[in-house]
């Protein structure tokens, strides 16, 4: 739960902690943080973090100002809090209030300053408040044309001309204006007159005012066709990719599981948690390698699989019982077709397992906790037929057909899956003569229908 | 760091007998090693960061003297007409000059690791200072200073940023220009390199000598003591010459402004001791000597607190809660006492630098 709106930006809240160390005065938010932590009038601020500064600022005799990160209910927050002595008062500020999302494993959102001091960069440059420059990369310069260290101490626009992005406005004000990063700030080398993108964080202060920017710029290469899109990779490329990953991806994954089962003996906390990030996002890597081979597979064009007799209620039932732990972590249920039930169709059983695995995988992702998967198997004259059915928010009618691109996901900030899965699962349907759709509308959950042809020489 | 015996050194040949006797000397070494290491006081320990960061600054300087030197020797081998013998001194024993320096326990020089320990953990925590911006849209103490009109200031700042900037570059990317050490530890590191260039090559002749002599001595002579940025952060705290009455902004505004060298050089100029000296006792992490050293300058409460909690932000080896307990006890210590029991600091460098020496072969 987030306990600020946050269509109100960096809202700040006030509060006057008072000798015995109780809030003889605050603001809303900050009276709900402090009462959320078990704090009451009166008793003395029970939110450890503000009342460690409260008492350094007191101790101190000065202004203390810091970055902290405050548990509150199930959400961290991120706040900036500053304690102003003031008699015999303590002026508490606190601003920030930004909710730290869980490491995810998923594409920064769009704008999002990527890879931020990554190789994508030409150079690097640094500002004060006064948009002055104290730091430019030296070697930059006589690379493009400058003198680093004559524009030391120059103001940003001696060293470029800014110019207005696509929208008619300048990001660097809009950045300076809501102190945010600023992104794709167009502009041009004053020494070359070529064209640069700026990219900056915006570096705090003490107080959480604006104190600089930490910039990168790279150049603008004209004229250059952007990579044709390669129709497949190549088989070389994925083969080697496989070896080359899947190796060191599982000994990164099992040393990270060792490290926080901490079964070579004890490991500071944070530590430990690290490495069950580490392995987890090495375990997203492993599938995302699983999933290029099978992509490199299904992309040539002469991909086709041998259809072979199966019984889908059978595949089905399996599907259904290799995700019954992940189900019960997430408190779903999942109904599968009756033990008895036969299906006969044609298709390849490990493919066909995959294609299920991975719709009762998404369904049970997407299910509220609580709520029922359900899987049915018919047979109609020409095809055999299997619905996974959930519960979950549904995809609404302009996004299912996206649903089944190469890297499309409905949410890009949704946590787990690399926008794969359903698109190798419908090239793998399609391959043995059968289809994947889908049948939703929003909040009414999603039904996945896989058809494949029915075995007429069986029943 | 690391440096263990590499196979060729420990086996020249394969003989058994010869073998498990180097296997068992080399157990031992290991294992006194590691009870050093066991027994060894938290406190003096160097943390990760550190210790990757002293790996890297002592493994670029070393490298970098060590092909200047190359290089500089080979190019004259070969404009002499020996071009084998350049060539033998490009490729002999090659990039293994610090292992042999290390190994020799020549880099174990108590002046040049202090001098390099103190060195990266003034980069780091100046790295890690909060940023206290004066007013709202001002320009930053240096950037200010490189434009006042005093051409003397304006110009030691300007080359302050410009110091900084070479050597943030330097730190981040692993690669120095030059040692950036003082003259002396320059001079002393230059010719260990220089004979353990010598001591690689298989058939050193007089030519091969008097090349990589040539070659050391020019790498003396392109050294400048005064780029590097304490000598240039000194040189401005000269030119600032800050009053008395100016001190406290100037020591607050500087560490606000995450220009620890400045703040170390002003420092030291106003107690009238070296550079190094002040930034020993603003490095170190009981701070007991800085207190003391501020309250020789007369320096508030409130400007005590503000440092010392800077400080504290930015290394963690710092117990704000101890200072915060002892302030009022800082604060109440009379600028007289203070100013005596810093008095020792003030000594002059070689002296102090002699005085150490020989209480350090007393030790042994």
């Amino acid at each position: 739960m987030s306990l600020f709106d946050p269509s109100t930006e960096s809202p700040i809240a006030h509060g006057i902690v008072a000798p015995n160390g109780s809030l003889s005065f605050a603001d809303p938010a900050l009276i709900a943080l402090n009462q959320r932590a078990g704090g009451m009038r009166g008793a003395p601020l029970a939110v450890p973090q503000l009342a460690t500064i409260v008492r350094l600022a007191r101790r101190l005799g000065i202004v203390v100002s810091r970055g902290v990160v405050v548990a509150d209910d199930e959400a961290d927050v991120d706040l900036w809090v500053r304690a102003q002595p003031d008699g015999e008062n303590v002026r508490l500020t606190v601003s920030g209030w930004r909710e730290i999302a869980a490491w995810r494993p998923t594409r920064p959102a769009p704008g999002a300053p990527d890879d931020f001091l990554g190789s994508d960069t030409d150079w690097r440059w640094e500002t004060d408040a006064a948009l002055r420059l104290t730091f430019v990369t030296l070697d930059a310069g006589p690379k493009h044309g400058f003198d680093a260290f004559a524009l030391l101490g120059q103001p940003l626009t001696a060293m470029f001309a800014l110019d207005t992005g696509t929208d008619g406005t300048l990001p660097i004000l809009d950045s300076l204006a809501r102190r945010r990063p600023m992104t794709a700030q167009p502009a041009r080398l004053r020494s070359s007159g070529r064209a640069v993108t700026l990219t900056a964080t915006v570096r705090h202060d003490a107080s959480g005012d604006f104190a600089g920017f930490v910039g990168t710029a790279r150049m603008v290469v004209d004229d250059v066709a952007p990579p044709a899109e390669t129709a497949t990779l190549s088989p070389t490329f994925t083969s080697g990719l496989d070896k080359a990953l899947r190796i060191p991806l599982a000994r990164i994954v099992a040393n990270a599981d060792s490290i926080n089962a901490q079964s070579d003996g004890p490991v500071q906390g944070d530590y430990a948690d690290y490495a069950a990030d580490i392995a987890s996002a090495g375990r997203h890597l492993l599938e995302l390698v699983d999933d290029l081979v099978d992509l490199q597979a299904v992309e040539r064009p002469d991909f086709t699989l041998l259809p072979e007799p199966i019984d889908l209620a059978d595949v089905a039932r399996r599907a259904a019982g290799l995700l019954s732990v992940r189900a019960a972590n997430a408190d779903v249920t999942i109904a599968r077709p009756p033990v008895d039930m036969r299906v006969a169709a044609l298709g390849d059983f490990r493919r066909v397992l995959q294609i299920l695995v991975n719709l009762v995988g998404n369904a049970v992702r997407y299910s509220p906790r609580g709520a029922q998967v359900i899987v049915t198997v018919t047979r109609t004259e020409s095809h055999a037929v299997v619905v996974v059915a959930d519960k979950g928010k549904g995809v609404a009618p302009e996004d299912q057909a996206r649903i089944f691109e190469k890297f499309e996901r409905v949410d890009p900030s949704e946590a787990g899956g690399n926008g794969l899965g359903l698109y190798i699962a419908r090239r793998l349907a399609r391959a043995m003569q059968g289809d994947l759709t889908i049948e939703s509308a929003p909040g009414e959950g999603a039904r996945f229908v896989l058809t494949l042809p029915a075995d007429s020489a069986r029943h | 760091m690391s440096v263990g015996p590499t196979m060729q050194d420990a086996m020249p040949s394969y003989d058994p007998v010869q073998r498990a006797e180097t296997a068992r000397l080399r157990a031992e070494t290991r294992l006194a090693g590691t009870i050093a290491d066991f027994f060894l006081d938290a406190d003096a320990r160097l943390d990760d960061r550190t210790r990757l960061m002293l790996a890297q600054v002592l493994g670029a300087i070393v490298g970098a003297i060590e092909w200047d030197i190359r290089r500089h020797a080979a190019r004259l081998l070969a404009g002499s007409g020996a071009t084998q013998a350049g060539e033998a001194i490009l490729k002999a024993g090659a990039g293994t000059v610090l292992q042999r320096l290390t190994r020799a326990g020549l880099l174990r020089d108590e002046d040049l690791m202090d001098e390099l320990i103190a060195r990266v953990r003034h980069d780091l925590i100046a790295a890690s200072l909060p940023v206290e911006v004066a007013e709202p849209d001002e320009a930053s103490l240096l950037v200010r200073l490189a434009g006042v009109p005093d051409s003397v200031v304006a110009s030691a700042a300007s080359a302050l940023l410009a110091a900084e900037s070479r050597r943030r570059v330097a730190n981040e990317q692993g690669a120095v220009g030059g040692s950036e050490l003082p003259a002396e530890l320059h001079h002393r590191l230059v010719w260990w390199v220089a004979a353990a260039i010598r001591d690689g090559l298989t058939s050193a002749t007089r030519e091969s000598d008097r090349a990589i002599t040539d070659a050391a001595q020019r790498s003396l002579a392109a050294h400048d003591e005064g780029e590097r940025p304490d000598a240039v952060a000194t040189r401005l705290a000269a030119a600032l010459d800050a009053r008395p009455n100016e001190l406290a902004a100037v020591l607050v505004e500087s560490i606000g402004d995450r220009r620890l060298s400045l703040f170390v050089a002003v420092l030291a100029h106003a107690l009238g001791i070296a550079f190094d000296q002040a930034r020993a006792i603003t490095l170190d992490p009981e701070g007991d000597r800085l207190w003391l050293a501020l309250r020789a300058l007369d320096m508030d409460r409130p400007t005590i607190a503000r440092i010392g909690l800077a400080l504290s932000e930015a290394d963690p080896r710092r117990d704000i809660e101890q200072f915060a307990d002892a302030l009022d006890a800082i604060v109440s210590i009379g600028v007289e006492d203070a100013r005596a029991s810093i008095a020792p600091l003030a000594l002059n460098r070689d002296f102090r630098m002699a005085l150490r020496a020989l209480a350090r072969t007393e030790r042994r």
